[in-house]
């Protein structure tokens, strides 16, 4: 029976080609696109799960409130990993320390690379379940140890073990190899993680943490802490238990933040990373959702074309019902037989689908910054592959086969069956759901578009080309301020050179307890702190805006501040020059104020800044290339001349530009995401309208002779063959309009500076779509309409 | 006896008048009788035979088949009744295009559930019988129209039904042609198939053991 339900399908669809191709191709690619949106949706559900312990696992932050407003902070002070252990032991399998992971030059002998790491407590290792190919997770409990991980130890012993080997680390502090851990998944926040040494070695190598050490300092905030909680307890529980921790042991003047301990879990780690006020407001997790959701119908678009498609046919299958039924099928089987049939096409497009999107992982994972790999050997995924397929025949062939096998025998075997009006309205229905979905998926498409141009032409109150940064990961450079500056500007390879204690393109410090003539003593101040050699302004080119920028020819200058414009707002000060600003018991004049540098986010307000001289302990050398020499040669110089004074530290280097771009890099990939999709979207249903125009042209070939005979232009005819379809678009747009604004706001509204949902983003999709719909229709409508009469007419 | 029909009305509405497509229809067909029913264009025909065949309902009146009340049945089960006893034989033969000779007259016994090699054996016998063994593996489209009604009255044969419909078996063909599909309709009434014909040709009635005329949907002699 099955057999000849298929045979009767496969010769069926033989005998219609073009159908088919439009069927089989259509559900092809509404099929991959829901592949592969699925796979990205699993990668990204399935983020740290690779850890063993990753429901148990949490990031411990701190709710404060100031000003009344609340914000969430990750920084934790130094005695608090302590204290959790002391006092909330059993609600903790492992308590961990840890720095903030960042570059450090590791060395063996004269082999220096620059890696990624971090000083944690012993427990990281057992917490995070490294897959360890040398020693075990004891490996931190010495703490002149390090472990590293498999490609960092590749890099630097080849294949041999390196247990029991020394290196350096920060070109001061010789460890001993105790651990060789099997890199992490890419899909993992430590991805990037290559080597961890003990928390204890942080006090003793840091004067700054020793302090912090000795002294128990609760209010300096330095520090990440991890915990994974005991079997048995919840997040919740664990949370209301230790919150006040902060609060119980900290000086006076941080009680007025009330800090509040808040457990992030690693499972909304990636997912649910934003914070609004002090609580979760969810985050990626959105694109998560939204491009599920697109998935869905875009497999929707492609299952319209099908059920379109089938109804529009249902006039060549009518016959072969009726026959059917008078030999004896009852209603139920017809329906299984097409109910077959249409599972039959759904397989082909299916395997149709998983070759398409066999060849284009490669460039998806490109795009979406993926690593993922067609799951072949899944058995799971060839599962849920036939659930996807059966409820995609399900999806497509149930209307068109409760339809067809409802045909009476009477009626059609007469040969005066036509199909209802009420097949028709359905059929148009159908097409206003694909292009209000198309339709919505362009105006979300152009809004992102949009939001990505503003914000790249948002000022960023600095020149950012030929500008390179270099992290000072070790002391090496300190006090070689000057000497280095003259060498690299007599070399004629940079115009000029500063230091500061920040990234152009992040803000490292932000400081409270400020205090000026005119505030308010309930303020509590919170402003980014950055502290800059003489040159800065000069290599990085700011606009100052009034007084005047930092010079050596004013000793007073050293305790100067240069205030952001954001600053000066911040401050309320009406006249901020000569203005004196105290902080740590010091006094600071104001001597000039800067157009806002953009730095952090380009889609959040700029911090209110100040900038400060400062020498000693700045994090970044910032080069201004000289414009006149190429990039190469200037950077072969930079690295002779640094590499003189710095012999021990490998040269390594960011162009500005590049590091700010990657600001946009998110947004960019839901923009290249989104923009396939909707063409896709787009395409699947000018599918179905091509499909539809052809067969109504094909019903209608008489009327059109008739018309012709008697009088009726090219043009006419044509205007009457679209006059229907542009109508149905034009309610699509109707439909989608409100919709796409809604869904866009919504979407803008996560970001505080953002573009406006303009009018002509919705024109531009509205004569996208009629124009669209003008293109696709028109082939057939003008073949029908140039068609010799005679001929048409004979065929009746 | 194998049906009879009692008083049955069909009517349509039309503007408000109705319409009589069948009017007062008293009719009984005994076993192994071969009737032809003529009458003109629009006299009801075709529209008794599809009652008969019960692909049509009507409105008024009792239809006994083989002792069930068809009027009193539910769909199914009246497609149950002439699954099993009615084959029917159509003017434009009806087959279905997709399928060949072989699976065209394969197709009822896939609703009977007839196992693979019982089907295989009916059908053989069918083609054997029909002299038609050397066409099955073509498309009714590579048939001559004489050629394609045999394959239409061999499905409606290959159940074994104990009643042929045939709406104007021959109405498509040329008169060579016609004459063996009437031939062939009188051998297997001689066999003892009951058979109902509709048709325009006086001399193809002539072939039936009983004629019934219809006009404006009532019998005028019987």
């Amino acid at each position: 029976m099955i057999k000849n339900y298929f045979k009767i399908a496969w010769r069926n669809l033989l005998k219609s080609k073009g159908y088919t191709l439009i069927n089989i191709g259509g559900l092809a690619l509404g099929m991959a696109i829901v592949l592969l949106i699925s796979l990205w949706v699993y990668d990204e559900l399935t983020f740290n799960q690779s850890h063993d312990n990753y429901n148990d696992i949490a990031q411990v932050m701190s709710r404060k409130t100031r000003n009344g407003k609340k914000a969430i902070r990750y920084a934790m002070p130094y005695p608090i990993g302590d204290e959790l252990r002391a006092k909330y032991g059993e609600d903790f399998k492992h308590v961990v320390m840890s720095s903030f992971h960042g570059d450090n030059v590791l060395a063996i002998d004269d082999k220096k690379l620059s890696r990624r790491g971090g000083f944690m407590e012993p427990g990281a290792l057992s917490m995070l379940s490294l897959d360890m190919i040398y020693g075990d997770w004891e490996g931190l409990n010495d703490p002149n140890s390090i472990v590293i991980s498999e490609s960092t130890a590749k890099s630097f012993f080849g294949e041999d073990n390196p247990l029991g080997n020394t290196m350096r680390i920060a070109n001061k502090l010789d460890v001993l190899v105790t651990g060789v851990y099997k890199d992490m998944p890419y899909n993992t926040t430590f991805k990037d993680l290559d080597f961890i040494v003990p928390w204890a070695l942080y006090a003793l190598s840091f004067p700054w943490v020793k302090e912090a050490k000795d002294n128990n300092l609760w209010g300096n905030n330095s520090y990440q802490l991890f915990v994974q909680i005991a079997e048995g307890k919840t997040m919740t529980a664990v949370t209301n238990t230790i919150k006040n921790t902060i609060l119980n042991n900290i000086p006076e003047y941080g009680k007025r933040e009330k800090p509040e301990l808040v457990l992030h879990p690693m499972k909304d780690w990636h997912l649910r990373s934003d914070w609004k006020d002090g609580f979760n407001a969810g985050g990626f997790i959105q694109y998560v959702w939204l491009f599920g959701v697109v998935g869905l119908f875009v497999l929707l678009l492609a299952c319209i074309n099908f059920m379109n498609l089938s109804t529009a046919q249902s006039e060549k299958r009518a016959k072969e019902v009726g026959i059917r039924k008078t030999v004896g099928s009852s209603k139920y089987q017809l329906i299984n037989q097409f109910l077959s049939e249409s599972f039959l096409v759904v397989l082909m497009a299916f395997v149709l689908a998983a070759c398409l999107v066999f060849l284009a992982m490669p460039s998806f994972n490109d795009m979406a910054d993926k690593q993922i790999v067609f799951p072949f050997k899944s058995v799971t995924f060839w599962l849920a592959s036939l659930v996807f397929i059966t409820i995609t025949s399900l999806l497509a062939g149930s209307y068109p086969a409760l339809y067809l096998s409802a045909f009476r025998p009477v009626k059609v075997l007469k040969g005066t069956f036509k199909s209802g009006k009420s097949t028709t309205s359905f059929r148009q229905a159908l097409v206003v759901v694909q292009f209000t979905v198309s339709v919505i998926l362009v105006i979300g498409t152009i809004v992102v578009e949009k939001q990505i141009d503003y914000s790249k032409n948002r000022p960023i109150g600095y020149e950012m080309n030929g500008l390179v940064m270099i992290e000072k990961t070790t002391e090496d450079y300190e006090g070689k301020y000057n000497i280095m500056r003259n060498d690299l500007i007599s070399s004629g390879a940079v115009v000029d050179m500063a230091e500061s204690s920040s990234p152009l393109t992040d803000v490292w410090s932000t400081n409270s307890g400020f205090e000026w003539e005119g505030k308010s003593p309930d303020f509590i101040t919170n402003i980014a702190t950055v502290s800059v050699s003489h040159d800065y302004g000069k290599t990085i080119d700011w606009d100052v805006v009034e007084g005047r920028d930092f010079s050596r020819t004013f000793a007073t200058d050293s305790t100067a501040f240069i205030l952001n414009e954001t600053a000066v707002k911040y401050m309320d000060l009406k006249t901020p020059i000569g203005k004196i600003i105290r902080w740590n018991n010091q006094e600071h004049q104001v001597i000039g104020t800067v157009k806002d540098i953009l730095a952090v986010s380009p889609f959040e307000p700029v911090l209110p800044t100040v900038y400060m001289i400062k020498y000693f302990n700045t994090n970044w050398i910032n080069l201004k290339l000289h414009p006149s020499q190429s990039t190469s040669t200037s950077l072969a110089t930079i690295k002779t001349i640094l590499s003189k004074h710095a012999p021990n530290v490998p040269f390594e280097y960011q162009f500005v530009d590049n590091t700010f771009a990657e600001k946009f890099e998110a947004v960019e990939r839901i923009r290249k995401l989104s923009t396939i999709f909707a063409i896709f979207a787009i395409f699947i249903s000018c599918l179905g309208l091509f499909g539809l125009a052809s067969f109504i042209a094909e019903q209608r070939t008489k009327e059109i002779g008739i018309r012709k005979v008697v009088g009726a232009s090219v043009f006419s005819l044509w205007q009457l063959l679209s006059k229907g379809f542009v109508k149905l678009v034009v309610l699509a747009i109707l439909v989608a309009t409100p919709l796409a604004y809604y869904g866009v706001s919504q979407w803008l509204n996560n970001y505080t500076y953002r573009t406006e949902v303009s009018w002509w983003v919705f024109a531009i999709a509205c004569i996208g779509a009629i124009g669209i719909t003008l293109l696709t229709v028109s082939f057939q409508a003008i073949k029908v309409a140039v068609a010799n009469p005679i001929k048409s007419l004979r065929t009746e | 006896m194998i049906l009879q029909l009692k008083n049955i009305f069909k009517w349509v509405n039309s503007g408000g008048n109705r319409v009589f497509l069948l009017n007062d229809i008293d009719f009984t067909v005994n076993e192994g009788e071969f009737i032809s029913i003529m009458g003109p264009s629009g006299s009801g025909k075709t529209t008794l035979l599809n009652v008969i065949g019960m692909l049509d309902n009507f409105n008024e009146g009792e239809y006994t088949f083989l002792d069930e009340s068809v009027h009193d049945l539910k769909e199914k089960h009246r497609a149950n009744l002439y699954k099993e006893y009615i084959g029917f034989v159509f003017q434009s033969y009806h087959l279905i295009d997709e399928l060949t000779v072989y699976e065209n007259i394969e197709t009822p016994l896939l609703y009977k559930k007839h196992s693979r090699s019982e089907r295989k054996a009916m059908v053989a016998d069918m083609l054997d019988r029909f002299n038609i063994v050397g066409k099955k593996d073509l498309f009714p489209s590579q048939l001559s129209g004489g050629q394609q009604q045999l394959v239409g009255i061999a499905r409606a044969l290959v159940s074994s039904p104990k009643l042929i419909l045939a709406d104007e078996p021959t109405g498509n063909l040329n008169s060579a042609q016609g004459e063996e599909i009437m031939q062939l309709f009188k051998k297997l009434n001689e066999e003892g198939v009951t058979i109902i014909q509709v048709t325009h040709s006086e001399s193809n009635a002539t072939y039936g053991s009983r004629t019934i005329h219809l006009k404006d949907g009532l019998i005028v002699n019987n």
